[in-house]
């Protein structure tokens, strides 16, 4: 029994693309440089194990169960403090590439807390890869037909305002430009398309502020216990900017500084907490050729 | 088209039997009501004179709130207007912003303020007022203290609203907040966070219980309380010397919480120091009640509270820093504030308001003497100016006897009416639904009562929690009061502060004015018992000795 189908983003190994599939290592290669929540990756090695002639078992597998459970055990140590709240990702060997965006393509489990928890969401992301719907998304986008499956298991920050980031304008195609969506609460009320967010445009060279346009905000994303909820915006805060100037300049910094790493124009997701932004998931644009030429 | 159009803005046709007469005919364009939770009876001429609008006007310019509020004495009763200042767009937009930032300066400031600047502000005033050597002063020297009065009386009502808009506009901001983040099924919710918390309405009852313990404890005493007449009783007391140790305590009592009448209207009430009735019937009725734990009941209210205090905030715990920065700030906003919308009267409306109507009644004794009014206490019928030639002119007599006794006939006449609830022209549009400021107005005052399908029921709003039946006693005035038995449910037009010392009696409380955030309704959440307040025309629906159900959650009464 060997203890290596956990990888943690922080160290060199994570950030092998087809042991932790592609948003793991991402972010590992942005770990050492950037704020992004500390976490571990199970590998895709896991995965394939258990994935015999396209069938899964209906738990994990008791060494995979320990792992991951040893595994949140020290992120507990690392944080210090009560058992944390995690996110737990899919992240496929062959997505975020560049070539196809498989967003939405996997569940994705937010503000878990317990081993247990977090190996049921383990399994629950290894399911929804073996679905016929992720499948059949795989043959529509020509990927081979073998499934090679990473988890990541990140602790949630707890977003006081989280911003969906293009460090090229989407609707413009203009690459000088920085585009930030941003909202209050966790971002998957911006991802999800079920608020209107704060909109603002930013010069690249030099961050500064072009144009800010203040959406409704109606409806934020908040932890819950075993789970998240979208709730009303209090009032109060639906007209007030989701972020000042020098947020808005730190989020296009941080997207600017991510694309010269990358070699690509990226669309970033991110959050402030306690007044640090972390770097939550980075990808390339993949909609934006179309426009750009 | 099925839509109702409103009609075009014309004055309310006033009852055949309530005619007004408009001194100025354009005051007839104005929305004016009848507050009948502060002043449900004719007022005496001198109240009117010196009505408190300034008060209001005053704290509307103090936090830059755009708004004019006026008083008129219509048929001896009186009635308020309050109305917008119409200001052009960028103008009202820059008053709108100061303003906010004045109200959120006060909300965090609260507490220091009411320490470090209203109190002694106020505690100057009580001092000044108690230094004034009344009896030992000339005819001159009163005159000049009869000034010093009004000028207090007018920066006590200044300081009034000053302490009690934000303290009344923080705890209903913060029952806002509250409902949008957690729901608005439960109506007490957001109150319970901020219950169990002392105030001295509450101390002013408590302490009367605890004298009535001590009553309890030496039998002539008791037996006093127990057989004698309320007028009897204190003759009878002092001619002991236990009882006239207890009347000693009595006293030092009356000397802090008798600074009160029976009503708002201290300035031309009885007080309880010149007349201790009323707190001897209470006295008296305490007295036969069951032991009763004033310390563990807040204490249990105090623990309920930390309790949904710590759920709400890990409900929190994960929303954005905003919304619980907003929720703290209300909160520390709310928890003194429901304490000062109890507190500011106690200072002001009673203890503040009863030392100005020491002066006056000084000069009204010396009136009488001289026979120019029938009674001291009759000054209370004479405009301020009136008051003071006929005091200048002293030793000559300006006899006022008449004027006097037609006044108090008007007001004896004018009771028997059924005053209108509003007169004038109705605004042409409600109040702004998002107005903080008509928010708290419509908790304090109260909204217009729906009409109930069921004969056999009377809807009000809901004032504090819980389900009680049993035998209604509709009290018309303090001096009623000792027809109520333990047990059984007050029903009012109004409870003022001074009434507080019944809710130890009642076991439920029905008023026809107010709102969850009158008197009434914070007195009975601390007193435990349920309350149904503004339920409309309850006094007269509802007979003495019916058996009836109030359900204070639901904010309803059954006729049984």
């Amino acid at each position: 029994m060997t203890a290596t189908d956990i990888l943690w983003l922080d160290h060199p190994s994570c950030r092998d693309l087809a042991r932790v599939g592609g948003k793991a290592a991402n972010l590992a290669r942005l770990a050492a440089r950037m704020p992004v929540p500390p976490g571990f990756a199970l590998t895709t090695d896991a995965f394939d194990r258990a994935w015999r002639g396209g069938a899964l078992p209906d738990a994990l597998p008791d060494d995979v169960r320990g792992q991951v459970a040893d595994a949140y055990a020290e992120l507990t140590a690392r944080l210090g403090g009560e058992p944390p709240s995690v996110a737990v990702r899919s992240s496929a060997a062959d997505e975020d590439g560049g070539a196809a965006s498989f967003a939405g393509q996997h569940e994705t489990y937010l503000n878990i807390v317990g081993a247990d928890a977090v190996a049921d969401a383990v399994l629950r992301c290894w399911q929804s890869a073996g679905s016929e719907r992720a499948l059949a998304y795989r043959r529509s986008q020509n990927l081979d037909g073998d499934v090679h499956l990473a988890v990541l298991v990140q602790a949630l920050i707890r977003a006081d305002v989280a911003a969906v980031v293009f460090s090229a304008n989407p609707l413009t195609g203009s690459l000088d430009e920085v585009v930030v969506n941003a909202s209050w609460g966790l971002g998957e009320s911006i991802v999800g398309g079920t608020t209107t967010p704060d909109t603002f445009v930013v010069r690249k060279a030099d961050g500064a502020l072009l144009s800010t346009t203040l959406g409704e905000k109606a409806r934020m994303t908040v932890s819950v216990p075993g789970g998240t909820e979208e709730v009303d915006t209090p009032r109060f805060l639906r007209g007030r900017p989701a972020l000042d100037a020098a947020q808005a300049a730190d989020a296009a910094g941080l997207a600017r500084n991510l694309e010269e790493t990358m070699g690509w124009p990226v669309d970033l997701e991110c959050a402030w907490s306690e007044g640090t932004l972390y770097l939550l998931q980075c990808r390339p644009i993949t909609t934006l050729r179309s426009v750009n030429r | 088209m099925s839509e109702v159009h409103a009609a075009p803005a014309g004055p309310i046709p006033t009852p055949p039997d309530f005619p007004v007469d408009w001194a100025d005919p354009a005051d007839q364009r104005l929305f004016w009501t009848q507050d009948r939770m502060h002043w449900p009876d004719p007022v005496p001429l001198l109240v009117f004179d010196m009505l408190p609008e300034y008060g209001f006007n005053h704290a509307f310019d103090h936090y830059d709130v755009p708004m004019r509020f006026r008083g008129t004495r219509v048929n001896t009763y009186l009635y308020n207007a309050m109305f917008p200042v119409h200001l052009p767009p960028e103008e009202a937009e820059a008053k709108h912003k100061s303003s906010q930032e004045k109200m959120g300066a006060a909300f965090a400031g609260m507490g220091e303020l009411w320490e470090n600047e209203w109190v002694p502000a106020l505690q100057r005033i009580h001092d000044q007022l108690d230094a004034m050597d009344l009896r030992g002063a000339s005819n001159a020297q009163l005159l000049e203290y009869v000034d010093g009065a009004v000028a207090h009386l007018k920066r006590l009502w200044e300081l009034h609203f000053v302490i009690a808009v934000p303290a009344y506009l923080a705890v209903s901001e913060f029952d806002e907040l509250y409902r949008e983040l957690f729901g608005k099924e439960g109506a007490y919710d957001a109150y319970r966070l901020v219950q169990g918390l002392d105030n001295l309405t509450l101390k002013a009852g408590r302490e009367l219980w605890q004298l009535s313990r001590k009553a309890l404890a030496v039998p002539s005493i008791r037996e006093v309380l127990e057989t004698r007449a309320a007028a009897e009783v204190i003759p009878a007391l002092e001619t002991t010397a236990e009882g006239r140790a207890f009347v000693a305590e009595l006293r030092a009592y009356l000397d802090v919480f008798g600074q009160r009448g029976q009503t708002f209207l201290t300035l031309t009430d009885v007080s309880w120091i010149e007349d201790p009735t009323p707190a001897i019937k209470s006295l008296k009725d305490l007295v036969g009640q069951p032991d009763k734990d004033f310390d563990a009941e807040r204490a249990a209210l105090a623990a309920e509270r930390d309790q949904l205090l710590a759920a709400a905030r890990e409900r929190l715990k994960s929303y954005p820093e905003p919304v619980r920065g907003q929720f703290e700030f209300l909160l520390k906003a709310a928890t003194i504030g429901v304490v000062l919308t109890e507190d500011h009267n106690f200072w002001i409306d009673y203890a503040g308001t009863y030392k100005v109507r020491r002066v006056f009644l000084e000069a009204g004794r010396r009136l009488a003497a001289a026979g120019a009014i029938p009674q001291a206490t009759d000054f209370a019928h004479l405009s301020l100016d009136e008051i003071k030639v006929t005091l200048a002119a002293l030793p000559a007599v300006i006899d006022q006897k008449e004027p006097v006794a037609e006044r108090k006939a008007e007001m004896a006449r004018w009771a028997q009416v059924q005053q209108p609830p509003a007169i004038g022209t109705p605004p042409p549009g409600p109040p702004p639904a998002d107005d903080p400021f008509f928010k708290f107005v419509g908790k304090f005052f109260g909204v217009p009562p729906q009409a109930s399908a069921d004969p056999s029921e009377l809807k009000g709003a809901a004032g504090s929690p819980g389900k009680v039946r049993a035998v209604a006693r509709v009290i018309t005035s303090l001096a009623d009061a000792a027809r109520l038995a333990k047990g059984e449910i007050l029903v009012a037009e109004t409870t003022a502060p001074p009434w507080t010392p019944l809710f130890a009696t009642a076991s439920a409380v029905v008023t026809d004015t107010g709102g969850i955030l009158s008197h009434c309704a914070v007195v009975a959440r601390e007193y435990g018992i349920p309350a149904v307040v503004g339920a409309g025309r309850a006094t007269t629906t509802i007979r003495d000795g019916q058996l009836i159900e109030v359900d204070g959650d639901a904010g309803t009464i059954k006729l049984l």
